[in-house]
């Protein structure tokens, strides 16, 4: 007769049993009949030979100084072993790995220290013991090759008859006592771990149904699922539904819904892991005492119901049923894709470090998530257990509803509350789509329905203690992006003084890169020829150019209603115009007139698109409408001081020189030195004109950023200026944008013309774009997403009048704008998140922190002059 | 920026020997980053010009400037106005006349008078035609002023910000420079390096003679010298003639008065509250109140919470200072804001909000109360605002009593306000003045005391 052992798929197994008693024998042989794998054995004698090169020391036969002295050297080089295979065995639970430990295992501290271990990495431990008679053992030391001798396979032998009766409690996952002339007989096989899931052709992961049976139908046929004959909801492609648990309580139809899941588990066409619902209907069903509250009761009373009609025999095979069912729920599953993990499937919450295993605190911490004690009201706390989640496997879980799915930190919470009127969702992977139903009704009638307490929490202040001491934010286009934590003090100064509200500040617009090479012309800074050569290097072939409007940068969020203003920012008002710093671009009145009249005549453009908001980024002209300031005390005052002290100037040298001084060459330079002056003094007038209330405001915009419920980050620039003309058709304030796309030597010659044409007289110049919003090369590293090339004539207001002289334009050609690239990819990915997050509705918190994230980043000084 | 020297009359051409430059040759030299050249734009027996002037690189020019990061830095007045920066350049060309030392032959003609017309610029300064006139006056000067060119297309000034002097009279040719050298600088907004004792120095030396008589004597000292420190080392004294000329105090209200007024009042109220363990300063500035706090006994925590890092250096510095007086609780600074969240102040035993309140704009009132009522939920809260009705008192010129207050309330929008921030949160509100009453207006700052329902 075999008889047959499990051996587990990861975890702790320590052999135990005296020396000669055959543990190493039977290993080997496992490892011969590929049950185990070589590395998944380590011995005592396999760290004594790493360490010490020796296996084993005989002391026999020495005298006595000799073999004090030897042994002394065993004892501390197994000391040594032992420590540094501990060491080993650690850290193969930390990775889930089985180890089999080959020792002797006789003393209790020896095993004890392994359970300890165990559960501290939550793994499972076992022993397998091996009795054999003393005659037996005594035979087999003789055979071996460092025979123990006589007296210490007795004095062994002894220990282990005493201590084996410990072993049950000792706690382990089981123990097994094998008798060693059994062992022939005996076959060995490894567990699967239960928590392995493949996606096989695809999986629907359902959120928490709460007994909303009608809403699971609808999403079912939604999904594709068709009912077969045998009563079984089937996919044609094959796809599988997942459950995150939770599918009973608090809804109309939850023995429905556990039926269902009872037929499509048992038929293999379903899977369903453990909840905080479903372990207390478990535990009820058990018939252990539990509260039925939290809407348990209403499951309570369908059970009272369905034994009213069907009977108590019935009744009770059908609380047998989902007992099981509810017991077997693992905590989570992984999922694997081409036997890769890249997912988990988990009701509340997992921590890294737990993915793939298994015990107690792991089931807890599933069902719950990360509880920091409990409100007034008994309410469990929630944590955002999520923070810590770092390696790159997709979380998918529920448990706590939010009102839309969401990716953070890598995790998507798929429980949108349909059993408190919300919605239900599937997500589809490995697609990651999602396909929600709405709930029919609010069927928990709850006082503290979580789906209004988060709408009523959602412009909370944020937290000032995550920010600043630095944080980093986790960007979809980009990655992990860090603010450090001095650059964000000096921002929250300005937000605490200057800015809009926090709540109205959806998008900072990101800095912007000049070409990143200079000119190779001798006569020019910046030319078209380098932002061209930058983009066609990171293979982008087709570029947008277009034209720079000599204003001031604006971000506009027009509402189409009061009450859409308030559902998005809290507060009933048209919309809100900011600088690129987030204070209000317009004096309180005149803003509200601009906004009043953007709002009027967007009415059609918000009907058209039934939109509730318009976010645009734009160039407001004239520039002395936010500039004035500026270009009086700046522009105009050098402008007056170089021309005051060279007018003087020319006229005494003039004097000298017709008194017959040799001066010519400092007539000449002064006479050229005039010529900037005055040409400088020309260039900054271009950008002023005189404006009188709304009156001569000009508003281009050259990004369509967000609408409800989109962005258009996936679409080209050629998109954004036809959507900027259609805008311009519907108010006359907005102004459009000219434009030209570049995809050829031609074309490229053409826009280079053009840029000379309208630099000549001053124009800013142009923005060069890559077509695609966001572009990448081939390495997927983001491109930048625009760079500007500024026209010769207008760089004097920034370089100063005499900056083409040739000595002075030597020098400033010698500019890197590395820094400020690395800063625009970043903001410019900041920019997209933000506005993602305003877009879903998100935290002001979450919001806020891609805002402040820009504005750090712009407290950070670079050249400005880039 | 530039300096031409005129004199006509007899001897003029002498001063060719007191400048020890030949009138026959340019001179030309490296100063620094800047190239300084002199001509005599005439030189007759009755009739002599001589015209310095200095171009710096304006690159370099920035390049060593401190604020480097500022927009407009290569948009910079540096490389035209006349300032200490071009007295720098040409001090060595000017070397023997300042000093008084020509060759042997010519050392009679130092104290010879001449009817110079001076002329310099550009200046760009902020003091008005008048001071200027009053500035040179003193010496015998009459001064004409001419201003820059602002033919623009949109007229966005009523002058140019850029002005010309030319200043006449009888000086030796070295007390000339003395006074230029001294007056340059006082007319010029920007101090252009780091001033230090040299600097008092160079003003005892070329001040030596006239500017101990100078009616104008403070505000040359103060705005050669800047700041105080070294103005106490001048030899030479303030006197309190021409401080009216300095600017006042932004503040509409009698500020010192009403602050000490303001503070004693809400030590009072606190000193009376059975619970005082732990105050929150909340936008506690430059840490007045905090330190004054600190002093009163029963306080165990102060929390000073301001998102200034500038005051908070300041208050850090005071606190600094208050710790070597007895019995002083060191206040915590903390770096926080009105528009977040922050669990360190929770459940305290008293909030302050003092002179905060007006500086939020006020849609934004009520989610800064909201978070402090619900959320930090002290047991005694204290706001103190002005009172609006009160600045007619003052009279004066404009809407509120500081450039960033967002709003001013009245006695009754104030207490209307405390009384439903109080019936929705629970407290019990009553209202307080502070400062000098009068009859119809009531007092120039109000205060609301809030407690906790339940305590």
């Amino acid at each position: 007769m075999t008889r047959k052992m499990m051996l587990p798929y990861a975890g702790i197994v320590l052999m135990m049993g005296p020396s000669s008693s055959g543990k190493t024998t039977l290993l080997d042989r496992l490892i011969a009949e590929g049950i185990l794998m070589p590395s998944e054995v380590i011995s005592s004698d396999q760290f004594r030979t790493l360490l010490s090169d020796t296996i084993f020391m005989d002391w026999k036969g020495h005298p006595k100084d000799e073999a004090d002295v030897l042994f002394d050297t065993y004892q501390h080089i197994s000391k040594e072993a032992f420590e540094a295979m501990d060491f080993m065995v650690e850290k193969r639970c930390q990775l889930n790995k089985l180890t089999i430990v080959d020792a002797t295992h006789l003393q209790s501290s020896d095993r004890l220290r392994y359970v300890q271990l165990a559960r501290k990495h939550h793994v499972s431990i076992s022993v397998i013991a091996i009795e054999a008679s003393e005659q037996q053992l005594l035979e087999w030391d003789e055979t071996r090759e460092h025979s123990r001798g006589k007296k210490r396979i007795r004095q062994q032998q002894q220990v282990f008859k005493r201590q084996i009766r410990y072993l049950k409690k000792e706690g382990y996952s089981a123990q097994y006592v094998l008798k060693a002339e059994e062992l022939a007989s005996t076959s060995f096989e490894r567990k699967a771990n239960r928590m392995l899931l493949d996606i096989g052709e695809g999986l629907d992961i359902i959120g928490d149904i709460h007994g909303c049976f009608d809403e699971f139908m609808d999403l079912l046929v939604r999904l594709g699922y068709e009912k077969n004959e045998e009563d079984f909801y089937v996919h044609p492609q094959g796809r599988k539904i997942v459950s995150l648990g939770d599918v009973m309580s608090r809804g109309p139809k939850s023995l429905d819904t556990m039926e269902f899941f009872y037929r499509h588990i048992q038929a293999g066409l379903a899977y369903m892991i453990d909840s905080n619902h479903g372990w207390k209907i478990a535990r009820w069903l058990d018939g252990r005492k539990v509260k039925m509250q939290h809407g348990d009761e209403k499951l309570a009373a369908e059970f009272e119901q369905f034994e009213a009609v069907h009977g108590e025999e019935k009744a009770r095979d059908k609380k047998e049923a989902y007992r099981q069912m509810l017991l077997k729920a693992p905590s989570h599953y992984v999922l694997q894709k081409n036997d890769i993990p890249v997912a988990v499937v988990v009701h509340a919450g997992i921590k890294d470090e737990f993915i793939g295993k298994h015990d107690q605190v792991i089931s807890d911490f599933c069902r719950y998530g990360e509880v920091e004690g409990f409100d007034k009201q008994g309410k469990p706390m929630r944590k955002d257990w999520f923070q810590q989640h770092q390696n790159s496997q997709l979380i998918i879980w529920g448990h706590d509803p939010k009102p839309q799915a969401i990716f953070i930190k890598n995790t998507v919470n798929i429980d949108q509350g349909v059993v408190f009127g919300g919605n239900l969702t599937a997500f589809r992977f490995p697609e990651k789509e999602f396909v929600q139903v709405p709930a029919q009704q609010d069927y928990a009638d709850a006082k503290d329905n979580p789906l209004h307490i988060w709408e009523e929490q959602r412009l909370t202040p944020p937290n000032i203690m995550g920010l600043i001491d630095g944080y980093s934010v986790q960007v979809e286009q980009y990655g992990e992006i860090k603010v450090p934590g001095k650059m964000v003090k000096t921002a929250l100064d300005d937000l605490s003084h200057f800015t809009i509200p926090l709540e109205e500040l959806t998008y900072i617009p990101p800095t912007m890169s000049p070409t990143p090479q200079v000119s190779k012309l001798s006569t020019y800074l910046e030319h078209p020829a380098e932002a061209f050569a930058y983009y066609r290097s990171n293979e982008v072939n087709k570029m947008v150019v277009e034209k720079k409007h000599m204003g001031s940068r604006a971000v506009l969020l027009v509402f189409r209603d009061e009450e859409s203003a308030e559902k998005y920012i809290g507060r009933k008002i048209e919309g809100v115009i900011y600088t690129r710093t987030g204070r209000p671009f317009f004096q309180k009145q005149l803003g509200k007139e601009v906004l009043q009249k953007l709002q009027h005549d967007l009415k059609p453009y918000f009907a058209k698109y039934q939109t509730e908001f318009i976010l645009l980024d734009a160039e407001i002209l004239p520039w002395n409408l936010k500039a004035k300031e500026l270009i009086q005390k700046q522009y105009a005052h050098v402008g007056e001081m170089a021309w005051l002290d060279r007018m003087k100037r020319k006229e005494k040298l003039e004097k000298a020189e017709s008194n017959g001084q040799a001066i010519q060459t400092w007539l000449d330079e002064t006479n050229e030195q005039l010529q900037h002056t005055a040409s400088f003094r020309k260039s900054f007038q271009q950008y002023i004109w005189e404006t009188t209330g709304i009156e001569g405001i000009q508003i281009a915009p050259f990004h369509i950023l967000a609408q409800s419920g989109l962005t258009f980050f996936d679409q080209t620039h050629i998109w954004h200026m036809e959507k900027a003309q259609e805008l311009s058709n519907y108010s006359s304030m907005i102004i459009e944008t000219a434009y030209r796309v570049v995809d050829n030597e031609q074309s490229e010659q053409e826009a280079i013309a053009w840029w000379e044409e309208m630099t000549r007289d001053g124009q800013e110049g142009f923005v060069v774009k890559p077509l695609n919003f966001v572009e990448r090369n081939e390495k997927g590293q983001m491109v930048q997403p625009a760079i500007k090339v500024r026209g010769v004539e207008y760089l004097h207001i920034i370089y100063g009048m005499d900056y083409l002289h040739p000595a002075n334009l030597e020098r400033l050609k010698q500019r890197s704008t590395n820094k400020k690239q690395k800063k625009a990819l970043r903001e410019f990915a900041l920019g997209m998140e933000g506005i993602q997050r305003f877009v879903n509705r998100e935290s002001l918190g979450r919001i806020h922190e891609c805002v402040l994230g820009t504005l750090a980043m712009e407290a950070d000084p670079v050249d400005p002059r880039l | 920026m530039q300096l031409n020297i005129k004199a006509t009359g007899p001897h003029v051409q002498v001063l060719s020997h007191l400048l020890a430059k030949n009138p026959e040759n340019v001179y030309e030299r490296s100063e620094k980053e800047a190239i300084v050249r002199l001509v005599y734009t005439k030189f007759e027996v009755e009739d002599v010009e001589v015209f310095l002037y200095a171009v710096p690189d304006p690159i370099e020019l920035v390049r060593n400037a401190p604020d480097s990061y500022d927009i407009t830095q290569y948009i910079n007045d540096r490389e035209f106005a006349a300032s200490s920066l071009f007295l720098t350049y040409i001090k060595s060309a000017l070397g023997t006349a300042l000093n008084g030392r020509p060759k042997e032959e010519y050392r009679q003609w130092v104290d010879h008078l001449f009817p110079f017309e001076v002329a310099f610029g550009p200046i760009a300064t902020n003091i008005t035609d008048d001071t200027i006139q009053a500035l040179f006056a003193p010496m015998g000067y009459e001064v004409e002023i001419e201003y820059g060119d602002i033919n623009y297309q949109v007229k966005f000034k009523e002058q140019s910000s850029a002005r010309y002097i030319t200043i006449r009279g009888e000086q030796t040719l070295q007390q000339m420079l003395k006074h230029i050298f001294v007056l340059i600088p006082v007319l010029d907004n920007y101090k252009h390096y780091f001033l230090d004792e040299k600097e008092i120095d160079k003003l005892d030396r070329y001040g030596e003679g006239w500017l101990e008589e100078h009616p104008l004597r403070s505000l040359i000292i103060k705005r050669t010298l800047r700041f105080s420190p070294l103005i106490k080392k001048s030899k030479f004294q303030l006197s309190n003639k021409g401080q009216e000329l300095e600017k006042k105090e932004e503040s509409g209200e009698p500020k010192i008065k009403l602050n000490d007024l303001r503070y004693e009042a809400i030590l009072s109220v606190v000193e009376k509250l059975p619970h005082k363990a732990s105050i929150v300063d909340l936008g506690s500035g430059e840490g007045k109140l905090s330190t004054r706090l600190g002093f009163l006994s029963g306080v165990k925590e102060i929390l000073a919470v301001e998102p200034s890092q500038r005051s908070q250096l300041h208050a850090l510095e005071r606190f600094e200072k208050a710790k070597r007086r007895a019995g002083f609780i060191e206040p915590t600074s903390l770096f926080g804001s009105l528009f977040y969240s922050d669990d360190r102040l929770c459940k305290k035993d008293v909030m302050i909000l003092c002179e905060v309140m007006e500086h939020i704009d006020e849609h934004r009132l009520a989610a800064v109360f909201q978070t402090i009522f619900s959320h930090y939920q002290p047991t005694t809260l204290l706001v103190t605002t002005p009172n609006k009705e009160y600045n007619q008192v003052y009279e004066m010129q404009k809407e509120f009593r500081h450039s960033d207050h967002r709003f001013e309330w009245t006695r009754e929008q104030f207490s209307s306000w405390a009384r439903t921030c109080a019936e929705q949160y629970a407290y019990t509100a009553s209202i307080e003045g502070i400062g000098e009453e009068h009859v119809s207006f009531g007092f120039p700052t109000q205060m609301a005391v809030f407690r906790r329902g339940e305590e």
